[in-house]
């Protein structure tokens, strides 16, 4: 008889979701799905609302992530009014945005993975946490809890406020980098090198060990999608999209946000709440793609700072074309801090950076605009129709996790097939399974534009459509 | 320091950059009526602390495992929040030991006392003393204003709040 396995809530990641596997009547896994069970709404009640409200209220969406819709969101503003921003303002916002992945990926790699990793996937449920991460490895705890620190440090000295900060606004920021708050990041640089090297050692000495997790952790070629510059080096904040095939090869490049309103499309299951991005012209499912550290570290050639340029070409070393196994989102994470980090203290270390000219002003200029930004977990786009007032008449966004959800779907599968045999399973063979949407580190509240913790269920379905088992944690 | 907006829901003060003796650490959300009266707590102890340089608040929306380190900072703390087992207005002060076990998924929140485990295991530190104010919850419907038990509950909950934080810093 057949059967479905229920892994609800799916723990360790930011908002709701559920696994449900899919048995046959021998036992095999025939199919699984990854639910996100939570609603919201964004889109809808940004209706009738000034544009220039958008980037406070987008904001809102996430309280991981919200720099990234600020930004998204105020670049499409900009498009409506037509303005160009200073540079000072850009440079000013592509720190925010890069304090804001160092912080967003602490979070993910030493609070939300590192029970795992560090711990080990069969650990005991009730130790495999931040609490038994700290008691095992206080040294990487603290270098977690410092990294943290930094990232929302220098948001809160940009911003005033470490979450949900009104600086950002449509044609740049509110105001200046004083010369104090200059030098108070940059006496923050040397001690987030020290704890993110740390990481980094800590993670290349067990990555070893996860080797039949790296195989079988959405380990499949798909295409990829990020930001770049035309230097070829990461970018977070401007620059265009590169789209490449499995193999490497480029797609399509110097994507604008324009042309990405037309060329991505949003499919629709009915299993899910989050849509599935595909880019239009190779159709869906075949035009699904990944994005965030994975992808990004595969389109670009160069990171671009000294010391994360070397991790790189190290990355790169395991594979031959792009590396595919969603195992190697955490060293991707390490990769991109260090560049962050670097990156920081290079606009830093610009004079023009305490310039007083950030923000360009204008009116409504076109009644269509779009942006688009790197948010932790990958690429965000914002799209807004107004009436000649400014009134919102219609709002589109795209986000990461509607683009990795074909993935992490297919992803889920694999590891179901490969841990769930003859229709038995451990907790720590469904931990995996779980383990396999962490790496991801998708946020489902930003991806339904919904709110909540994370709990999830894994449901155990037979060929008749009955539950057998059912797993709820939340 | 000038405080961002305190609707805003989270702030620090920094009265000092040196560690303070007294860690005051709110919780709470003011958009959601009688959870936000940690927070109102809070705001009242900056105004109050101002000029003591041994007090630092810090006001959060939930308690991350990231205030561990603040925490191990201080000699003191004293937790500050509503609570949904008490009746409604009901202030109570209870000290806080380090959890035994951890018992939750501990990622996003953190309860005091896995807080202070935390610490503990992090830094190697253990507060001199640690305290948990509550004041009983009598809604957490949306909406930014306090129900009548939880306002009249006030005065005596600031009162309790003033006296823990002294006796801190006598010890």
């Amino acid at each position: 008889m057949s059967q479905t396995i229920t892994i609800d809530p799916v723990t360790r990641l930011e908002g709701h979701g559920k696994i449900t596997i899919h048995l046959n009547d021998q036992g095999e896994v025939e199919n699984a799905n990854f639910h996100v069970t939570q609603v919201r709404g964004f889109e809808r009640f940004s209706d009738g609302r000034p544009f220039y409200e958008m980037p406070s209220l987008m904001a809102r969406i996430c309280g991981i992530c919200p720099v990234s819709h600020l930004i998204a969101s105020a670049k499409a503003c900009e498009a409506i009014m037509a303005v160009r921003i200073p540079h000072t303002a850009a440079q000013l916002r592509r720190m925010l945005n890069l304090a804001q992945m160092v912080q967003s990926h602490a979070l993910s790699f030493f609070y939300l993975a590192s029970p795992d990793l560090l711990l080990g996937m069969e650990s005991d449920p009730v130790q495999r946490n931040i609490l038994g991460v700290a008691a095992a490895k206080p040294e990487l705890g603290r270098a977690g809890v410092g990294l943290r620190r930094f990232g929302q440090h220098i948001i809160e000295l940009l911003g005033s406020k470490r979450i949900h900060t009104g600086w950002v606004v449509p044609g740049g920021v509110t105001e200046p980098l004083s010369s104090p708050k200059r030098d108070e990041i940059l006496a923050m640089i040397p001690e987030a090198h020290k704890n993110l090297r740390l990481a980094i050692d800590a993670y290349k000495q067990i990555a070893a060990s996860f080797k039949a997790e790296i195989d079988v952790f959405a380990n499949f070629p798909t295409n990829y999608l990020g930001l770049v510059n035309e230097d070829e080096s990461i970018e977070f904040t401007d620059g265009a999209l590169r789209l490449i095939d499995a193999k490497g090869v480029t797609i399509e490049d110097g994507m604008t946000a324009t042309r990405f309103t037309e060329a991505i499309g949003e499919a629709v299951e009915p299993y899910s709440y989050t849509k599935f991005a595909y880019y239009k012209p190779l159709g869906y499912p075949e035009g699904s793609y990944r994005v965030g550290p994975l992808a990004r570290l595969n389109i670009v050639g160069r990171m671009g700072t000294p010391q994360a340029d070397v991790e790189l070409a190290e990355f790169k070393q395991l594979a031959l074309g792009p590396v595919e196994s969603s195992f190697h989102y955490h060293h991707a994470r390490l990769v991109e801090m260090l560049y962050g980090i670097e990156k920081i203290e290079e606009i830093l270390s610009d004079p023009k950076i305490l310039d007083t000219h950030v923000r360009a002003t204008a009116g409504v200029n076109r009644l269509e605009g779009a942006g688009q930004a790197e948010a932790p977990r990958g690429t965000l786009a914002h799209n807004y129709k107004v009436d000649e007032n400014g009134k919102m008449l219609w709002a589109n966004l795209v986000i990461a996790t509607g683009q990795n959800n074909n993935a992490m779907n297919r992803g889920v599968l694999q590891a179901a097939k490969h841990y769930v045999k003859d229709g038995k399973f451990t907790e720590g063979l469904l931990n995996r399974i779980e383990a396999v949407v962490r790496t991801f580190d998708p946020c489902l509240s930003c991806s339904t534009h919904a709110f909540g913790q994370m709990p999830l269920e894994v449901s155990l379905i037979d060929a008749g459509g009955e539950l057998i088992d059912r797993v709820v944690r939340g | 320091m000038a405080r961002p907006g305190f609707l805003g829901g989270e702030f620090t003060l920094t009265v000092s950059s040196n560690p303070a003796r007294c860690l005051i650490l709110a919780c709470g959300n003011t958009l959601r009526s009688d959870d936000g009266v940690g927070l109102r707590l809070a705001e009242w102890a900056e105004e109050r602390f101002q000029e003591n340089d041994n007090v630092r608040i810090v006001a959060r929306q939930q308690w991350t495992p990231d205030l561990a380190e603040e925490i191990a900072a201080a000699e003191s703390v004293l937790f500050v929040d509503s609570s949904i087992k008490s009746l409604p207005g009901h202030v109570c002060l209870v000290p806080v030991e380090p959890c035994a076990h951890p018992y939750g998924a501990a990622t996003h929140r953190l309860d005091p006392d896995e807080l202070l485990r935390l610490t503990h295991e992090l830094y190697g530190s253990r507060s001199a003393h640690s305290m948990l104010l509550t004041v009983g919850a009598g809604s957490t419907e949306m909406g930014e204003a306090l129900s009548d038990s939880v306002q009249a509950a006030l005065p005596r909950a600031r009162g309790v709040l003033e006296k823990t934080v002294l006796r801190f810093l006598e010890n």
